[in-house]
C-alpha cells in the first residue's frame, strides 16, 4: 500500500512558480494513483478565484489545470475556511466546487490522517 | 517633496502594506502592483483600512486584471507608461522590496 501524501499550497497563482509546481506534484502522484490530497491554505486560496485572466498577464491559465484535479483522480481537495475569510473569498464562490472548506481543527485532523506532508 | 510609495507583495503575508499607510504622506501616492493588487479584494482588513484612507491610490490594471480584482472607483488603474509617468511626477519613488 503505497504512503498517503497531503501537499499544503500557500502561494497565490501569479507571484511565481510556486503554485503551479505544488498542482504539478499533486496531478504527477494522481496519475500514478497515488492516495494523495491536496489543500489550499494562506494565499493559495487565491489560485481559486474565479475570473482570473491569464492573458492581462500573458501566462498560462492555472484555474484549467486545476479543474484537471478531479480527472487525474484527485478527489480530497480542500480549502482553508480561515484563509478564505481573512482574504474576502466566499467559499461556495470558487472555481473548484469540489474543494472543501475545512477549519482549522478539521485540518489538523486531516494533517493527522495522512502518512506524509508538504507544504509548498 | 513627494513620495511614490510601490507595493508588490501580498498583504497577508507581511506588514508592509499596514507599516505604509502608517509612514505615508498626505502628498504622497502609493501604487499597488503584483500580489499588492489583493490589498483591493473586498470585505479583507487591507480593503477596509485602504478605503478608510482614501489617499492617492493607483493601481496596475493588468495585475487587478489577471487576480480578478475589481478595482473600486476610489483607486485609479494604470499602465506601465502611466507608471513611468507617476515616477516622474513625484521626487522619489520608494520601493517597499
Amino acid at each position: 500500500m503505497a504512503k498517503s501524501l497531503l501537499i499544503i499550497t500557500r502561494q497565490s497563482p501569479w507571484s511565481g512558480p510556486g503554485a503551479r509546481e505544488a498542482l504539478d506534484i499533486v496531478l504527477a502522484g494522481g496519475a500514478f494513483d497515488l492516495p494523495i490530497g491536496l489543500l489550499f491554505l494562506d494565499d493559495g486560496v487565491f489560485q481559486l478565484a474565479a475570473k482570473q485572466d491569464a492573458r492581462a498577464l500573458q501566462q498560462k491559465d492555472l484555474s484549467a489545470n486545476l479543474q484537471a484535479l478531479p480527472m487525474f483522480g484527485v478527489e480530497e481537495l480542500f480549502v482553508c475556511a480561515d484563509s478564505a475569510a481573512q482574504r474576502g473569498l466566499d467559499p461556495s464562490g470558487l472555481s473548484l466546487e469540489e474543494a472543501r472548506a475545512l477549519t482549522a481543527t478539521e485540518i489538523t485532523a486531516l494533517i493527522d490522517r495522512y502518512d506524509q506532508v508538504i507544504t509548498l | 517633496m513627494s513620495t511614490l510609495h510601490v507595493l508588490s507583495h501580498s498583504p497577508f503575508g507581511d506588514d508592509r502594506l499596514t507599516s505604509c499607510l502608517r509612514l505615508i504622506g498626505t502628498d504622497d501616492a502609493l501604487l499597488l502592483s503584483g500580489d499588492a493588487v489583493y490589498a483591493l479584494q473586498p470585505g479583507s482588513a487591507p480593503f477596509n483600512a485602504l478605503d478608510a484612507r482614501r489617499l492617492n491610490l493607483f493601481v496596475l490594471d493588468e495585475d487587478a486584471r489577471a487576480r480578478a480584482i475589481i478595482v473600486p472607483d476610489w483607486a485609479k488603474t494604470i499602465d506601465y507608461p502611466a507608471f513611468v509617468e507617476l515616477s516622474i511626477n513625484h521626487d522619489k519613488v520608494n520601493s517597499w522590496l
